[in-house]
């Protein structure tokens, strides 16, 4: 904020638009509260723990609402009302009675099924089948609930590590490619995206 | 994606044994999962205010309470500026700017939105302002509505109070004397300890 004699200043940071993380950001600090945390903050109607909370779950919510609605116009709805019910009933989450990733992917998948019923019969005709035809119901619930944990856990790399994986599962490239796209070294490449999987699986088994 | 990459070629093979087991049990994972989704715009730019006006303890959604708050004002601006304008009048209201508000740490339950609309002389912008979560001040004491510019406090655009519980919504008339110009904003603020203005911001802009 700039400093003029005589004008009548607040503190007050008017807020930028949000930009997917890229290389340079910063890493998250390593004391950001847990996910059970931010729940308990959302029942104390906490805004800034809801958009933390938001942060770190809205790919995984819209990944799933993408899997089961198949269009994106219904499941950026969904999305909106999955996190009103995350504000409407954090209070009631009961640490003792699961890990928060496990509430949360709850309430996520009722907005999204509560979607699914309103929208009717046509919806589920525009369902493409992302998984493979052969797969059950039961099949395809656990691959959303991989892809869900997945997601999640994305979200908590750093940003570098982050990209190298992305970059190497879905862009298609090599890992000579990715290297020379990202300019790096390409030991650097693999010593970062071992680090990213290692990582990964810490928190996987960990169950965020 | 055209090709899947190997564990092999992404970290080598010199890792063995459970760190091994470890990481490929991540690498199919990731290749289960698929990529993240892209966000939308709307998603990407955070939580919305409707996904935290609460219904808690309500009879009715508050958001639907905005809604027809909102929509109130603008029919009885409507049919104001109609009444006002003679015939063959051009001075169809139309809203310029709409600005979602959100409470600061002064106070974290309120909300509100702001509405403006077209100045029929091009000097005051007539404003709809509807907050709701802002507790009833003390007698003789005010919430003021600024005009907040480059950083700074620009001016008054009025004054106004709630009666009653801080549940309840408030909607209410303002005008802006000045020239409205990009990137402007609003603020309400509560008078200060010993009644210094501007005060202590209650609501800011949430994110453009």
């Amino acid at each position: 904020m700039r400093k003029n004699d005589g004008d009548m200043e607040i503190a007050l940071d008017v807020p930028q638009p949000r930009l997917r993380a890229v290389p340079t950001e910063p890493a998250p600090p390593s004391d950001s509260p847990s996910d059970a945390e931010l729940l308990a903050r959302v029942g104390e109607r906490d805004r800034e723990a809801f958009e933390l909370l938001y942060g770190r779950y809205v790919r995984p919510v819209f990944g799933l609402a993408l899997r089961r609605l198949g269009d994106r116009g219904h499941a950026e709805d969904a999305v909106q009302e999955a996190f009103a019910a995350i504000w409407r009933s954090a209070s009631t989450y009961r640490p003792e009675r699961g890990a928060a990733g496990g509430w949360l992917y709850t309430v996520a998948r009722n907005a999204i099924v509560d979607r699914l019923r309103r929208n009717g019969p046509t919806a589920e005709a525009e369902l493409p089948e992302l998984a493979s035809q052969e797969r059950g119901p039961a099949q395809r619930a656990e691959d959303s609930d991989v892809a869900w944990r997945v997601h999640r856990a994305l979200e908590e790399l750093q940003p570098r590590e982050r990209e190298v994986v992305e970059l190497a599962y879905w862009s298609g490239m090599s890992q000579s490619e990715v290297a020379a796209y990202l300019h790096l070294p390409l030991g650097t490449v693999k010593t970062r995206t071992r680090s990213a999987l290692a990582r990964l699986a810490s928190m996987l088994e960990g169950e965020l | 994606m055209n090709r899947e990459p190997t564990l092999d070629e992404l970290i080598g093979d010199d890792t063995t044994g459970a760190e091994r087991q470890r990481l490929q049990r991540v690498h199919e994972q990731l290749l289960e999962a698929g990529p993240p989704p892209e966000l939308t715009p709307k998603l990407d730019a955070g939580p919305t205010l409707a996904m935290s006006v609460g219904k808690r303890r309500r009879t009715r959604p508050r958001a639907l309470l905005l809604l027809a708050a909102a929509l109130a004002v603008f029919v009885v601006f409507f049919a104001g500026y109609g009444v006002g304008n003679h015939r063959g009048g051009k001075s169809a209201t139309t809203s310029v700017m709409s600005l979602a508000l959100k409470g600061t740490h002064f106070a974290p339950q309120a909300q509100g939105a702001l509405q403006v609309w077209s100045s029929r002389d091009g000097s005051n912008w007539p404003m709809t302002l509807t907050v709701a979560g802002l507790s009833k001040l003390p007698p003789r004491n005010y919430y003021e509505v600024y005009l907040y510019r480059d950083g700074k406090i620009l001016g008054s655009c009025g004054s106004f109070n709630v009666a009653g519980s801080s549940a309840s919504d408030t909607t209410v008339t303002l005008t802006s004397p000045y020239p409205l110009q990009r990137g402007d904003a609003w603020v309400v603020t509560r008078p200060g300890p010993g009644g210094a203005e501007p005060g202590q911001t209650v609501l800011r802009p949430v994110t453009a």
